[in-house]
Parts: C-alpha cells; structure tokens; sequence
C-alpha cells in the first residue's frame, strides 16, 4: 500500500495520510480527475475526499486536483519520461513499481485510425496491488491433480476488482513452493512456473526481477503479450506450469493448445460474472467446449466479508464453493 | 620608484580587465558547443537508449565540465517528485546560469526546450531537441562571429586604457 504513495504527488499523499486508519488497509483505487473531485474506492464503495482527507459524499466539499497536481503526477508515474512508456500509452495504461496499475484516459492522436498516443492525460485511476500470501490456500487442494502432482488446467474467472491477480499470484507462488495442503497430506513437489505476465501486475518486476514473492522456481515474461510469451515459455523455460493473466484472444488459444500439447498445465484468467457467461463468449466458448480446462473457479462479490469461490469441473458442473474471509475484516 | 609600480600596476590592471572580459567571448561559444553536445547526447538517450530523463541528466552530467555539468546534475536532481520536470529544469538553468558564460537567448532557448522535455514520445523528443539544437547553433555562430570581432578588440582595449590612465596621470 504505502509504496503507491511514492508515485502520488505531495498534496494528494498528505490526504491519503489523513485517511481514517479503518480505511487505509481497504483503499482499492484511487481516481485523480482534472478540477474533479478526488475519489477513492474502499471495499467496492466510492468515496469523495475533502482537502483534510475524510471521506465526503458531498462533490462540492471534495478536494480537486489542479493541474498542477495531475503534471506532477504524470511525471512520477513516468519518471518525467513520457518517452519510455510509448507501448503502455497506447494502451491507456502503465504499472508503477509495487504493481499498481494505473488506466489513463486523455486526448488521443491517431495514426491511421488507430491509437498512437496519448496526450493531455486529465483522468488517473489507479487500483492499488496487494500482496495477500495465502490466497490461494483453501484454494488449491480443489485445483490440485494429486495423481500428477500437479494442478489442473484452471481457469479463474471473476469480475474486475474481485482479487484475480491476486489469486493467482499466490497459485504461483504456491506451486512454486510446493505449499500446498494436500487432502491426502501429502507432501507437494515444487514446480517449475512460468508467468507470462503482460501487465507486470502479477510479479510486477522491477528491472526483471519480481517484487512480489511469486516462488522460488518461477521465471516471469514481464510485458510480454500472452499468446507470444506462452510460445516462448513453452521454448525457452520448460515450465510444468503457466500462469497468464486475462486471456479471451483468438491467438491465447492457439498458445494453450500449444502448451497442452507439452505437457504443461495452464492456469488463466478471464473477466466474466459467471460460468454461463464465458461459456458465451467468443474464444473462451471453444475453450469450454473442448474441455481445456479441468476446473473453473468462479470469484464472487463479497463486500467486506471475504470472497466466495465456486469451482465448476470441465462440464460445468458446480462441484464446490467456499466462502474465504479476508484477513483483516 | 613608487610612481613607477603605480604606473605598473594601473597598466596591469587594465591588461587583466581586458583579458578577461575577452574570456568572456571566448567562453560563450566554447559553452555553446559543449551544450549542443550535450543536447546531442540527450537526444541519443531518448531516441535509442529510451533512459529516463533523470538517469540521461546525471549521465550526461559526469561526462562534462564545469559550469555545464552543475547544471545537468542540478536539473537531475530537482526531479525528485515535488515539481513538474519543467519547473525542475528551469530552476536549473537559473540557479547555474550565473556561473556560465552564456547569454539571454540561449537562456531562453533552453526555457523553452523544458517545457516539453520528457513530457512526449520520442519522435517528438527529437523534433523539439533538434529545434533547440538549431537555435543554439545560430547563438553559437553569432557568439564566435562577436569573439571575432571583440575578444581581441578587448584585450588590447584593457592594455591602452591602462597605458591612457598612466600617461593622464602621470
């Protein structure tokens, strides 16, 4: 948490200090708008904040970041180098160290039709990277194909905002350390993983190195586009595991077939609300009706609580769900 | 006798006043060209090496000297998250201004050229370093054609002020 503070500017961090100690540990994003109120979210709840840091409903009591605050901002986002980011402006977005990723929204120049840059950038959200150790551990003994020693080809699946990356960061990190509770108490082997991790949002390393403690026996593809990444994990590394984040590409298919075809076990993620609905889309529904993947976990909303998992198996049949609470609620 | 080193030394005085401010007009284009060479290697840093202006500053910074490199490394510093990279710069190049030969204009020139430093892709980096880079060249031809005709006028203007005061006053 307290690493994004480095990237906000004086006046906006001194706020955030002043946040009501309750919220801080909760605070999942931060939106910075131009002359608009500034506004946070905590536990899937807006809030406007007001020039001393408490939490208002009242827009016309919020404080507004001035121009000033949005150029400093953009300039600690890029390390006054907006020329280093070219690939991440297209996009609309860039990771900060920590893995905090912020989405951006400006004035776009088109080249052709097609976004070559952003400029005038005036919108700022930054959703706030969390590092939750043990994530996943309630988790994996439903994922795991105690037979091969190995989990199964997952596919989590939840709306934004609902802890995805974090799940998996933790899978990784647990299959990396062989820390998994076994139902038959067993011991597991540590597995070779590789991340392939377009985003850098689920290792988020700095200069190749992670920050986030993803295992010992994991190697990371740091801004990679996925499908190309698998390919060149499945070459150059030799994983027993790949874990990508966010796959519903015609190409990602095209990579997890190659992975399957090697042997490897895939764990992604993709957005969706519920098992129907990526059974209805595009390229995730050849997915499902191939029966790629062994185990569906679907990520539901629990403000506050803790989060809800239901597993599905490779028909779609729900086969369990369990309720995680959070550590701190 | 006292007349004498008196003489001499109203003599040397006006020697020295006119050689430095000869210096002077030798420096600024000296300046002028170690700046255009490091504005060049700024720009081989953004086009090429994509370095992150703070890193390129200081870089470009240790392999420079006096006074340029104070202000490289001044601006490098200024970057620490409290100011826009344009204020940094600018600070910079006031605060090391005084120690440097160079003039009004090509003070301007560099103003202007912080306002856009980092702040854009690097086709646009290189069109605004090469823009600066071209305005500095023209004060660079004005600065050695002003050595031309004054630096020398300078040094011998000190030597017969000097001889004029010692012959009026003695």
């Amino acid at each position: 948490m307290m690493t994004v503070m480095n990237v906000l500017p004086p006046r906006i961090s001194r706020l955030l200090n002043r946040l009501p100690r309750d919220m801080l540990p909760d605070l999942e994003e931060i939106r910075i708008r131009e002359g608009r109120p500034l506004e946070i979210t905590v536990q899937g709840r807006f809030h406007y904040l007001d020039a001393d840091g408490q939490p208002t409903r009242s827009a016309d009591r919020a404080y507004r970041p001035d121009r000033e605050d949005c150029r400093i901002l953009m300039d600690l986002l890029t390390n006054h180098s907006v020329y280093t980011l070219e690939e991440e402006l297209k996009r609309g977005y860039i990771t900060v160290s920590g893995g905090h990723r912020v989405g951006l929204a400006g004035k776009t120049v088109l080249e052709q039709g097609r976004v070559k840059h952003l400029k005038e950038i005036a919108s700022f959200n930054i959703r706030i990277a969390r590092e939750v150790r043990g994530a996943a551990r309630e988790l994996m003994p439903k994922l795991y194909d105690a037979e091969a020693g190995t989990i199964r080809h997952t596919l989590i699946v939840s709306p934004p905002q609902q802890g995805k990356t974090t799940l998996i960061r933790d899978i990784a990190r647990a299959l990396s350390t062989g820390d998994i509770a076994r139902e038959d108490g067993a011991p597991s082997p540590p597995l070779k993983v590789g991340i392939v991790d377009e985003r850098s949002e689920i290792a988020a390393c700095i200069k190749g190195v992670p920050t986030f403690d993803v295992g010992p026996r994991t190697d990371v593809l740091d801004g990679c586009p996925k499908a190309e990444g698998m390919m060149m994990m499945i070459r150059a590394m030799s994983p027993d595991v790949i874990i990508v984040d966010e796959i519903g590409r015609p190409e990602d298919a095209e990579a997890i077939h190659e992975a399957l075809h090697a042997g490897i076990r895939i764990v992604a993620t993709a957005h969706g609300q519920s098992f129907r609905d990526i059974a209805g889309r595009p390229m995730l529904r050849e997915l499902v009706s191939e029966q790629i993947f062994q185990r569906y976990v679907v990520i539901g909303h629990t403000y506050g609580i803790g989060r809800v998992f239901r597993i599905y198996d490779r028909d779609g049949r729900m086969i369990d769900a369990m309720i995680v609470r959070n550590a701190h609620a | 006798m006292l007349d004498l080193i008196g003489a001499l030394c109203v003599l040397f005085a006006g020697t020295a006043l006119g050689f430095s401010i000869s210096a002077r007009y030798a420096d600024r284009p000296k300046q002028l060209r170690l700046m255009l060479h490091a504005l060049q290697r700024l720009e081989t840093e953004i086009a090429y090496g994509r370095t992150p202006l703070p890193e390129a500053l200081a870089r470009i910074a240790e392999q420079m000297g006096e006074p340029l490199a104070a202000l490289f490394r001044n601006a490098a510093a200024q970057m620490d998250g409290t100011r826009p990279t344009d204020e940094a710069w600018r600070n910079a190049v006031q605060a090391c201004w005084k120690q440097t030969a160079m003039k009004a204009p090509e003070q301007d020139v560099l103003i202007r050229l912080g306002q856009s430093l980092g702040g854009s892709d690097s086709e646009d980096q290189i069109k605004h370093l090469r823009l600066a880079m071209r305005m500095l060249k023209m004060e660079e031809e004005n600065a050695a054609e002003d050595q031309r005709k004054y630096a020398k006028m300078w040094k011998s203007l000190g030597v017969l002020c000097g001889a004029l005061v010692v012959i009026l006053v003695f």
